[in-house]
């Protein structure tokens, strides 16, 4: 620029730069677009500050450990495991709850801090609110880990594995299976487990739907394709089957009884009535009486209001 | 932003850059076919230089005995283990990255001038500019041959660990060797990014105020995604000084793809050339004001 005057260089060398820099403004959004976790990221470390307060490292920590938050969720990590190994549960949380605040992509981390909250601390716990209240809080903190890793379908799988196995909410567990399969890289097993949470309740509907969606997924796998039409095959004899009915009814309400939540009552159920308190199945009928011998309703109607009124002259 | 405005904004960005390049081609032109030997041949002094500083072998062999220790995990699952070696290794790089940008390219420009080396160049039909490019360029050159040691020690750590490391149920030490090769590679671009904001510091600052900064730059660089949430929900002038803060700093955030090649999650390649572009650009600006800043300085 030896021939320009030193004004007009510096003025153009100032429209050049300013050219530049308003050039790329659109570059920096489409990489926002491409790569939405900058931001939410941000966002929603900003709306949960006051949440992690006394949890976890706060928005300072985070910011002033800038681009190297992932190394230190790796040493909280590490010290998680040590924590583990010492038998110290409870102090296990606010570590975990570090790992994913610095490393929201930790799948493992989310996966063993909602199991830790789900299983662990609820079978800990003394009380029933206690229980509940551990359980409750593996779901939220699973809820979001599928929040933050959208395209994960291994965290909607641990959400709905924690309700179908755990929390024994099978609709909403049948909901998350769906989802969770719909997601790439899914394995084939998740869409099995969509109908496997209808059959756990008994709605014929709702099985006969995952089985027809079951079978358009994974069609070259053979093993999957074999399994889906064995079961569909199963639920076309089983369903007249009063036995079977019977069957499932208790493996659902045992595995109930041994998590403490409530029986399922199986309302729609053509065959049986079940107890509503130890949650076995007895014959259908407006008379039925539990005839579990060790139910503390033992001989009592299971429809109370109806033996009332038959009862009465 | 609407995307109206951002298509306006791209057309007069790029207007005018045209009407700057076309309007001053008389005073450029010429000088390309004399300006670049000379560039290259100060970038060659400067590797020069740089290979005798034995600061930069000590650095170079202590993330090597690091990278080397990232074998010690090995009571973690396999998945763990692959987790663990990726981030620190990237991390590594990174953190001595920055640390050896500062060591080679805030000393450039000051050392000459302290020393009164830099008359003797100047003396020679060498432009000011093609002075700071050459020294720019130097310093590229030195830093991809760390960056490249670097990453090639991690790869061999990380091929090595998976014929050493048996799988288990659910868990595989499986590295996606692409990802950490192009985190490594974003890493680098950070970098250039960052010395190129050193070298414009240290045509105007001493060495010490250029370390400080450079620091300070690296620290809110990796932080504008905060920055723009945070001018998101502010008014006023806490909102316009975020917002130029926002501008003016580099958004080094763009090149950080660690997390994706430590949790194995897909990297979206059209944000990273997106960072490439605008990487490139926010250099040549960098670049362009170093040199317009090194010209009208008294030496």
């Amino acid at each position: 620029m030896a021939m320009l005057s030193r004004r007009a260089r510096n003025g153009l060398g100032a429209l050049f730069c300013l050219g530049v820099l308003l050039a790329l403004v659109p570059v920096q959004e489409s990489i926002y677009r491409a790569r939405p976790e900058l931001l939410e990221r941000a966002r929603s470390r900003r709306q949960h500050a006051a949440s992690m307060i006394g949890m976890g490292p706060t928005p300072a920590v985070i910011a002033a450990l800038g681009g190297f938050r992932s190394v230190a969720a790796d040493l909280l990590w590490l010290k998680a495991d040590q924590v583990w190994h010492g038998g110290s549960w409870w102090a296990m949380l606010p570590l975990l709850e570090g790992v994913v605040e610095l490393d929201p992509s930790f799948e493992l981390a989310w996966k063993v801090y909602g199991w830790h909250c789900a299983y662990n601390l609820n079978a800990e716990s003394k009380t029933d609110i206690d229980r509940n209240y551990w359980l409750q809080k593996g779901i939220e903190i699973l809820e979001r880990a599928g929040e933050t890793n959208p395209k994960s379908w291994e965290m909607k799988w641990e959400l709905a594995w924690t309700y179908y196995d755990r929390s024994h909410e099978l609709p909403r567990a049948a909901e998350a299976f769906y989802e969770a399969s719909r997601l790439p890289g899914a394995e084939s097993y998740v869409s099995r487990f969509y109908y496997r949470s209808y059959e756990n309740i008994l709605d014929h509907d709702g099985i006969m739907r995952a089985l027809a969606y079951a079978r358009t997924q994974h069609p070259k796998d053979t093993k999957h394709q074999f399994l889906v039409t064995r079961d569909t095959n199963y639920w076309k004899w089983a369903w007249n089957d009063p036995r079977e009915h019977r069957r499932i009814i208790v493996k659902e309400n045992t595995a109930r009884y041994q998590r403490a939540v409530p029986p399922y009552l199986y309302p729609n159920d053509p065959f049986w009535d079940v107890c509503p308190v130890c949650g076995m199945p007895v014959e259908k009928g407006k008379n039925a009486v539990c005839e579990n011998l060790s139910c503390p309703n033992y001989k009592h109607p299971i429809h109370p209001q109806t033996a009332t009124i038959s009862a009465s002259p | 932003m609407t995307p109206i405005l951002l298509r306006i904004m791209l057309v007069v960005g790029l207007a005018l850059v045209v009407s700057v390049i076309v309007l001053t081609r008389r005073a450029w032109l010429p000088g390309i076919g004399h300006g670049l030997p000379s560039i290259w041949r100060i970038a060659k002094i400067t590797v020069a230089e740089a290979r005798r500083r034995r600061v930069l072998q000590a650095v170079i062999a202590l993330v090597i005995l690091i990278l080397l220790s990232m074998t010690a995990f090995s009571y973690l699952s396999p998945q763990e283990q692959a987790k663990m070696v990726i981030d620190g290794g990237l991390a590594a790089i990174t953190v001595f990255g920055i640390l050896l940008a500062i060591f080679v390219a805030a000393f450039l420009i000051p050392n000459e001038v302290e020393n009164r080396t830099v008359y003797a160049i100047l003396a020679k039909p060498v432009r000011r500019s093609e002075f700071v490019l050459g020294k720019y360029l130097g310093a590229l050159i030195v830093l991809a041959a760390m960056v490249a040691v670097m990453t090639v020690v991690l790869v061999g750590v990380l091929v090595t660990l998976d014929h050493l490391i048996k799988d288990q149920a659910g868990s595989s030490f499986n590295p996606n060797l692409a990802a950490v090769v192009l985190a490594a590679v974003m890493s680098y671009c950070s970098l250039a990014v960052l010395t190129a904001l050193i070298v414009l510091i240290s045509t105007v600052s001493s060495t010490t105020m250029t370390v400080i900064a450079a620091l300070i730059i690296w620290a809110v660089g990796s932080l504008q995604s905060q920055i723009y949430v945070l001018a998101e929900s502010n008014g006023g002038a806490a909102k316009l000084f975020l917002l130029v803060l926002y501008y003016l700093v580099p958004h080094l955030e763009n090149f950080d793809y660690r997390f994706q090649a430590a949790n194995f999650v897909a990297i979206s390649v059209p944000s990273a050339i997106g960072a490439v572009i605008v990487g490139i650009g926010y250099t040549l600006v960098v670049l362009v004001v170093a040199s317009i800043f090194f010209s009208d300085r008294q030496v």
